[in-house]
C-alpha cells in the first residue's frame, strides 16, 4: 500500500470541518433534518451514528483483503445493519425515553450516507487504525454539526438547551423552529455561514 | 421596432417585466411604484386607525422597525448599496403589518418583519430575486412560531375597550360559530380581522387606484376575485339556505387585501397576462379550499406562497410566441 | 478460489451468521429489560391515574388488555385501560383511569402522541387532562370551545388545538364504551 494518502491524523482532523459530513459533504440529512430539535435526541442520534460508524469502519477494514468488488456494497450494507440494530436495541434498554422520542430513526441509520460512504471510500482500502481515527473524524464533525443545528433550534424553540432554562421564562417559543420548517432554516443558515467562515480562511490564507 | 410591436399595455406607466420589446421609460422606478403602494394602502390604514386606535400605529411601527432594520443590517453585510429607500422594504413591513392581529405583542411584528426581509428577500439575492411574497413570508414565520398569538383565538379580547376586538373575525365566527357578520359591516369594516383587511371599501379603493396607475396588473385580482366568486357561488347553490353567500365571501376576511395588495406583488408573480390569470384563479381556488375543508378560517396567506412557488413553472408554459411566428428549434 | 457460487459468497454466508448470531445473543440479553420498560412506563402511571392505587396487574377482559388497579392491601380499587386512535399529526396512545364500577373517569395519561408543539401537544399539560377526572363515563364526553366548563360531560378545548382535542375525546370516548360493554357482560 501506498504511502501518499492523509495520514490517520489528517484523516481525523478533516472529518471535523474541512470534510465534516454534514456541512461539506451534505451526507446523512435526515436524521440532521429529523431529530435536532432537542439536544438531547440530537447527541443520542450523534452517539448511535458514532458506535455504528467506527464499528463498521474496524469490520470493513478487518475483512479488506477478502471483499469481492461487486459484493461489497451488500458486506457493508450486513455489517452496518447489524450494528444499527444493536444500537437500537441498546437504547431501548437503556434509555428507554429516548428511543420512544427517537421512534424509526435510529433503525433509520442503516440506510445513513456518512457510514457507507465511509466504508467504501476509506476503511474497504484502508489499516484497522487509519480506517479508525478516519470514524473518529468523521464521527466527532457529524455530532459537532448535530450539536450546533440542536442548539440554535432547542434554544430559540424552548428557551432550553440540553433541558435547562437558559432564556428567562418570560421567553417566547419559537415553535416553528422545532418543527421540521426550523430544521431546514437553521440547516440553511449554519450551512452558509460554514460557507462563509470557509471562504474567510481561505481568503486569510492567501494573504499570509 | 414598429409600434404593433409594442404590447398595448406597455402605452401607460407601467413597470411589466413583459417579454421583449422592452422600453426604457426614466419614470418607472422601483420607487415611484412603492410610493404608489403605500398611497393605496392608505384607506386601509385609515380604517385600521379608526376601527383599532393605537393597535394599529403600534403594529405599523413593530413591523415597520423589523424590516427596516433587517433591510440596513442584510444590505450592509452584504456590502451592497444601501436599498433603504426605494421604499420596498417600508411597503413589505406596512403590508405585515396590516395582515397581523392588534393585540400581537411588539416582538411578533418585528421577528415577522426580520422574517419578512431576512428569510423572505434577502437569502435569495434581495428585492427582484425573491420567490415568495416576502410580506407572506414573515406572517408564516410567526404564524408557525407563536401560533397561539397569531392563530384565530388570538384575535379576540374580551374585556378590550375596542368594540371590535371583543367578538370573533367574521371568518372565525361563520367557520366555527356559523354566525354571519353582516354585509354592511364588512363593507365598512367596523368588525375584527387583521388590521387592513376589515374594510372591502378601503381595499377597493387603494385597489382601484393601484390598478389604475398599473402599478398592479389587473388580471390577478381579477383572477383571484373571479375564482373565489364561482366557487362559492356553487357553494350558495348546493346550500341555498345559507345566510353566508357570495358577497360575504368576496368581502370577508383578507380576500380582497390579498388581492390587491398582496398577490399584485411584481416580483413573486408571473410576468406574462396569462400566467397572470392562471396565477389569480389559483390563489381563488386555493383560498376556498383552505376556506372550507382546513382547520384555519382564512387561506389567503397560504394560497399566496403556494402559487408562488409554481410561478416559474407559470412563466415557463405561457412564453407568449414572438410576432412572426415561433423561434425555430435549432436541430 | 473456486470460481463457483460458493467461492463468490462465502464471505456474505459466514458474515450473515456470525451477525445473525450476534444479533439474537442481544435480542436474548435485552428483550427482557425492554419488554420490562414498555410495562414499566405504564405501571407507573397507575397510581396517577386511580385514587389509592399502588400497583397494577394485567388483566384481559372481553379480548382486551386491561389493569386492574391495586391498593396496599392488594385489593382491586379500579381499572386502567389502554386507548389509542388517530390525532391530528399520528396516532394517541393514552392511558385512561376508571373507577372499579366502570361508571366514573378517574384520571388521564397520555403514553404516546406527536401532536403539533405548542399547539396540540399541550393535551399532555395536567390541567388539560385533570379536565377527565371524575367525569361520569355513562354518556360520551362533547368538547366545548372558549368557555368554561361548568356541567359535566363537558371537555374544554385546548386553545387552538380543535382537533387534538377532539381526537382525545372521541378515543376515551370509544374505550371507555367498549370497557363498559366488556365489563357488564
Amino acid at each position: 500500500m501506498t504511502n501518499d494518502g492523509p495520514t490517520p491524523l489528517e484523516r481525523f482532523i478533516r472529518g471535523i470541518l474541512p470534510e465534516n459530513p454534514v456541512y461539506r459533504q451534505l451526507l446523512g440529512m435526515c436524521p440532521t433534518l429529523a431529530v435536532t430539535n432537542s439536544m438531547r435526541a440530537a447527541m443520542t442520534m450523534a452517539g448511535a451514528v458514532a458506535f455504528v460508524l467506527i464499528c463498521a469502519n474496524i469490520v470493513t477494514s478487518l475483512i479488506r483483503g477478502l471483499l469481492k468488488p461487486h459484493l461489497r456494497i451488500l458486506v457493508f450494507t450486513l455489517t452496518i445493519a447489524t450494528f444499527v440494530t444493536i444500537a437500537d436495541r441498546l437504547i431501548a434498554a437503556f434509555m428507554y425515553d429516548m428511543s420512544k422520542q427517537l421512534g424509526p430513526y435510529i433503525p433509520l441509520i442503516i440506510v445513513n450516507c456518512i457510514i457507507i460512504c465511509r466504508c467504501e471510500v476509506c476503511a474497504s482500502k484502508q489499516s484497522v487504525f487509519t480506517a479508525t481515527s478516519d470514524a473518529l473524524g468523521q464521527a466527532l464533525g457529524n455530532m459537532l454539526a448535530l450539536a450546533s443545528i440542536a442548539t440554535v433550534r432547542e434554544i430559540l424553540g424552548t428557551g432550553m438547551w440540553f433541558g435547562w432554562r437558559v432564556l428567562p421564562a418570560a421567553w417566547p417559543d419559537w415553535v416553528v423552529m422545532v418543527l421540521p420548517p426550523g430544521a431546514f432554516l437553521t440547516l440553511g443558515l449554519l450551512l452558509g455561514c460554514a460557507n462563509w467562515i470557509s471562504v474567510k480562511w481561505a481568503q486569510h490564507g492567501r494573504k499570509a | 421596432m414598429t409600434e404593433e410591436n409594442k404590447i398595448p399595455e406597455a402605452a401607460g406607466p407601467v413597470i411589466h417585466v413583459s417579454p421583449g420589446p422592452h422600453i426604457h421609460s426614466a419614470a418607472l422606478t422601483t420607487r415611484r411604484m412603492m410610493l404608489d403602494v403605500l398611497l393605496a394602502l392608505l384607506p386601509a390604514v385609515l380604517v385600521a386607525f379608526w376601527v383599532f386606535g393605537g393597535y394599529a400605529l403600534a403594529q405599523i411601527v413593530y413591523a415597520l422597525a423589523g424590516c427596516l432594520g433587517a433591510e440596513a443590517l442584510f444590505t450592509a453585510m452584504r456590502k451592497k448599496p444601501f436599498s433603504l429607500m426605494d421604499g420596498s422594504a417600508a411597503v413589505t413591513g406596512v403590508i405585515l403589518a396590516l395582515s397581523m392581529p392588534a393585540t400581537a405583542p411588539w416582538y411578533v411584528g418585528v421577528i415577522a418583519g426580520f422574517a419578512a426581509i431576512g428569510l423572505g428577500k434577502v437569502i435569495f439575492g434581495g428585492l427582484g430575486n425573491n420567490i415568495f411574497n416576502p410580506a407572506m413570508v414573515g406572517r408564516a414565520f410567526v404564524m408557525i412560531a407563536f401560533a397561539t398569538l397569531m392563530g384565530a383565538s388570538a384575535y379576540v379580547d374580551p374585556d378590550s375597550s375596542i368594540q371590535a376586538l371583543t367578538r370573533a373575525t367574521p371568518m372565525t365566527a361563520i367557520k366555527m360559530m356559523h354566525e354571519t357578520t353582516p354585509l354592511s359591516a364588512l363593507l365598512i369594516g367596523n368588525t375584527n380581522g387583521s388590521l387592513g383587511e376589515t374594510s372591502a371599501i378601503a381595499c377597493i379603493l387603494g385597489g382601484v387606484y393601484l390598478l389604475w396607475r398599473r402599478t398592479a396588473s389587473w388580471e390577478i385580482p381579477a383572477g383571484v376575485l373571479l375564482a373565489v366568486a364561482v366557487i362559492s357561488g356553487a357553494i350558495s347553490v348546493l346550500h341555498p339556505d345559507s345566510s353566508w353567500g357570495v358577497l360575504h365571501s368576496l368581502t370577508g376576511g383578507a380576500l380582497l387585501f390579498g388581492a390587491f395588495f398582496i398577490a399584485t406583488d411584481p416580483v413573486s408573480s408571473p410576468v406574462t397576462p396569462k400566467g397572470k390569470w392562471i396565477f389569480g384563479v389559483g390563489i381563488g381556488i386555493f383560498i376556498m379550499i383552505l376556506r372550507t375543508l382546513s382547520g384555519y378560517p382564512e387561506g389567503v396567506m397560504f394560497a399566496v406562497l403556494l402559487m408562488n412557488a409554481v410561478v416559474p413553472l407559470i412563466n415557463r408554459w405561457t412564453i407568449p410566441t414572438p410576432v412572426g411566428g415561433p423561434v425555430p428549434v435549432r436541430k | 478460489m473456486k470460481n463457483n457460487y460458493i467461492g463468490q459468497a462465502w464471505l456474505v454466508l459466514v458474515l450473515a451468521i456470525v451477525f445473525g448470531s450476534a444479533l439474537a445473543g442481544v435480542q436474548t440479553t435485552l428483550q427482557g429489560r425492554i419488554n420490562e420498560n414498555k410495562l414499566k412506563d405504564t405501571m407507573t402511571q397507575i397510581p396517577n391515574l386511580v385514587p389509592d392505587a399502588e400497583t397494577g396487574v394485567q388483566d384481559v377482559i372481553g379480548g382486551v388488555t386491561v389493569f386492574k388497579a391495586m391498593d396496599k392491601g392488594n385489593q382491586q380499587v379500579g381499572w386502567v385501560i389502554q386507548a389509542s386512535g388517530q390525532g391530528f399529526a399520528d396516532v394517541i396512545e393514552l392511558l385512561v383511569g376508571m373507577s372499579l364500577d366502570g361508571a366514573t373517569i378517574t384520571g388521564l395519561y397520555v403514553l404516546d402522541q406527536k401532536e403539533t408543539p405548542g399547539l396540540g401537544n399541550k393535551i399532555v399539560d395536567d390541567d388539560w387532562r385533570d379536565q377527565f377526572n371524575g367525569q361520569p363515563a355513562g354518556a360520551p364526553l362533547t368538547v366545548v370551545k372558549n368557555k368554561v366548563t361548568e356541567k359535566n360531560d363537558e371537555i374544554q378545548a385546548v386553545t387552538g388545538a380543535t382537533i387534538s382535542s377532539d381526537s382525545v375525546v372521541a378515543i376515551v370516548n370509544k374505550a371507555v364504551g367498549q370497557f363498559r360493554a366488556a365489563l357488564n357482560k
